[in-house]
């Protein structure tokens, strides 16, 4: 039940209007133990299907509804930009004030498109294990092919959005200023950062790190584990988090 | 086995609404990225058909039969918005299933569907090989009198096919051969509509890109005038232009903006107004009215939206005041930071997912050996050349399984259960 743990766990913390729109693995793990010891194997198998079906078009819709927002917003923050580059009127003062608002919004926004994307996976990887389970206990062999299909659908294809948020971080290098970093402004800024999306992205990259750590049915077809190499300074940020996150 | 595929006309559909809706630049990226994906297909799918109905027993292969519910004829060519493809429900399904093989297809879904001549009763084996060999496909558009009794029983035409002749249908299928051939073995794999260039001809042994399985359905870098179009699966069974799901593109974005632009701006451009003067066939008002309002909340509430991130909003208020306190300087360092943790995380995923779709890919590879290998016989065991093998060496972050000797849950499958193999073939032919 690791998975759905941490998937459960993973579904409390993140941005509330989506709560309802990951994959409802404990339901689907409960209707697969049914399955097994059901006598009437098609009906069940085509029950387990439709579900995992309308799951699919949950993810979808969810999935493009945020893309199309994201495609929007991503122009609008670039017409920003370019009006505050052109506009003279403004003085020095109000320049960098909307600037510091673009920058804080432009990095809302990378995170909450990685947000997307890290939903994508889990619901993905959690179709992956529901597959997997339920071939396992009714000796079917349901999982290839319907992965395959998985594989194709819109919300598993997230190539836009990560070209997005890729065009994000060119911008937001060009808008940064560069500058050197005291290490009290490291402690500030870690203390401000335990915050919003922030909060959101810190707490995805821990489960999906716990989510790839050793299982007991770990085989040449499981993710390697997840090693990070500045793990601490990630976990610093975790400090204000109200769920432990071993 | 009643095995019943439906043959999903919208993919044509689809592909000659690209024909004629505009020049479909498609593009999908993933097929640069992964060229070998497509090499195994051809065999891979009719051998997994054969797998699929080994699984099942009986109806449960349904999951991966379109259900055609689409309402739009093969020969017209108007713009098409494929509503449903998909998998075929249960509920539908079970319906199909009560008829026998010889009675009409006829279900809740498809009422008007022509008085097949349905005495004609297809031996079980016959039909799966009407659609499992790849090379018999091929072989439907050429030959002119198309035995009508395997293909009838090889189609779940949709609702309007019912109504049309059945000697037209058999004249567009023997003349479609481009748009046609080709879903035959998408039967199996239910892809998204909007599918690739209509020029890819169908070559047996030779690959499509119809058969590749993580080529993104929609064009996303692809010209404003391809509008990218996504099926629902349907809920159960026909269900009219309920909600096209439509994927949206920045270019597509950017033709709206101009032409919202000309109308005078965002308060004034109606969904009519910009629908015309956006000339992209496929989008409908509907599309345009949803996407004009999110325009227009985007507008004048910038950064963030309404729905979502409503912790973002809460907190930021705070961090205003606290703005006050702390400097320019920590909060640029701030964001910086989050901007590192989430340029984190984003690799991550994409390290994860490209893990993924390596992993399923080595799956479908060992599935394509061992059903070779059953089909074919030890003896007649033929190596597969080199092209297909997908090299999964070079990557660093590989979990390192050898594709052809490694153990691995597949490949164990193949060499230790060999007794079992044969029941498995058993079970197909029954």
């Amino acid at each position: 039940m690791k998975f759905g743990k941490r998937l459960k766990q993973h579904v409390e913390e993140t941005l509330p209007g989506w709560r309802d729109m990951y994959l409802n693995y404990k339901d689907l793990k409960k209707l697969v133990k049914m399955i097994s010891s059901s006598i009437e194997y098609g009906k069940s198998e085509a029950e387990f299907v439709y579900l995992l079906n309308n799951e699919i078009e949950k993810f979808n819709v969810f999935f493009m509804e945020q893309e199309e927002d994201y495609i929007i917003r991503h122009k609008e923050l670039q017409q920003r930009i370019k009006k505050v580059n052109e506009s003279e009127a403004s003085s020095q003062g109000e320049y960098e004030e909307e600037m510091a608002r673009i920058r804080k919004d432009i990095v809302d926004f990378h995170g909450e498109m990685v947000l997307l994307v890290n939903y994508s996976n889990i619901n993905y990887t959690g179709m992956a294990k529901i597959l997997k389970k339920y071939d396992k206990r009714t000796g079917g062999l349901l999982r290839l092919p319907f992965i395959q299909k998985v594989l194709e659908q819109p919300f598993f294809t997230t190539e836009l959005v990560s070209k997005l948020v890729k065009e994000c971080e060119t911008t937001m290098d060009e808008l940064f200023p560069t500058m050197m970093v005291a290490v009290e402004m490291k402690e500030a800024a870690t203390m401000m950062a335990g915050e919003g999306i922030f909060r959101n992205t810190v707490a995805a990259l821990m489960t999906m790190k716990e989510i790839r750590k050793g299982s007991s049915t770990k085989s040449h077809f499981s993710l390697p584990t997840l090693n990070l190499p500045d793990n601490e300074l990630i976990r610093s940020f975790q400090l204000n988090s109200p769920i432990p996150i071993i | 086995m009643e095995a019943q595929p439906t043959l999903s006309f919208q993919r044509s559909a689809a592909r000659q609404f690209n024909n004629h809706g505009a020049a479909s630049v498609r593009s999908p990226p993933l097929e640069d990225k992964y060229p070998k994906f497509t090499n195994p297909q051809p065999n891979f799918t009719s051998g997994a058909v054969g797998h699929i109905f080994s699984s099942s027993s009986g109806m449960s292969s349904d999951f991966h039969f379109s259900s055609v519910v689409s309402h739009t004829n093969l020969s017209e060519k108007a713009p098409f918005i494929p509503q449903s493809s998909g998998i075929l429900q249960s509920t539908t399904l079970s319906n199909y299933m009560k008829e026998s093989n010889n009675s009409s297809w006829c279900t809740d879904s498809l009422p008007d569907f022509l008085d097949y001549p349905q005495n004609t009763p297809i031996p079980s084996s016959n039909l799966e090989h009407s659609i499992l060999q790849s090379e018999d496909l091929l072989d439907y558009p050429q030959n002119a009198p198309i035995q009508s009794s395997n293909l009838e029983h090889s189609i779940m035409p949709s609702e309007d096919f019912g109504k049309q002749n059945w000697q037209d249908w058999t004249d567009q299928l023997i003349n479609e051969d481009d748009a046609m051939t080709p879903d035959w073995n998408d039967i199996l794999i239910d892809t998204n509509l909007a599918d690739p260039e209509p020029k890819m001809a169908y070559h047996a042994g030779g690959s499509s890109t119809n058969l590749m399985q993580t080529q993104p359905p929609i064009p996303q870098s692809s010209g404003e005038t391809c509008i990218p179009l996504t099926p629902t699966p349907c809920g159960s069974g026909s269900q009219s232009n309920s909600k096209p799901r439509m994927r949206w593109t920045p270019e597509l974005h950017e033709a709206f903006v101009e032409a919202v632009n000309k109308l005078g701006g965002s308060e004034k451009a109606t969904p009519k107004g910009v629908l015309k003067q956006m000339k992209v066939e496929g989008l409908t008002i509907y599309h345009v009215k949803s996407h004009l309002q999110k325009y227009r909340t985007a507008r004048y509430r910038p950064e963030p939206s309404s729905e979502g991130p409503l912790e973002t909003k809460t907190t930021s208020v705070e961090d205003l005041s606290s703005l006050e306190l702390k400097t320019g300087l920590e909060i640029t360092e701030a964001l910086r930071l989050q901007m590192e943790v989430q340029k984190r995380l984003h690799e991550q995923l994409e390290i994860q997912r490209n893990l993924q779709l390596r992993i399923e890919e080595q799956g479908r590879y060992l599935q394509m050996m061992f059903e070779k290998q059953c089909k074919s016989g030890t003896d007649k065991f033929t190596a597969p050349s080199s092209a297909e093998l997908p090299s999964l060496q070079a990557n660093p972050n590989e979990p390192g399984p050898d594709p052809v000797t490694g153990p691995s849950e597949e490949g164990s499958s193949m060499s230790a259960s060999g007794a079992s193999q044969p029941a498995k073939r058993a079970k197909v032919n029954a």
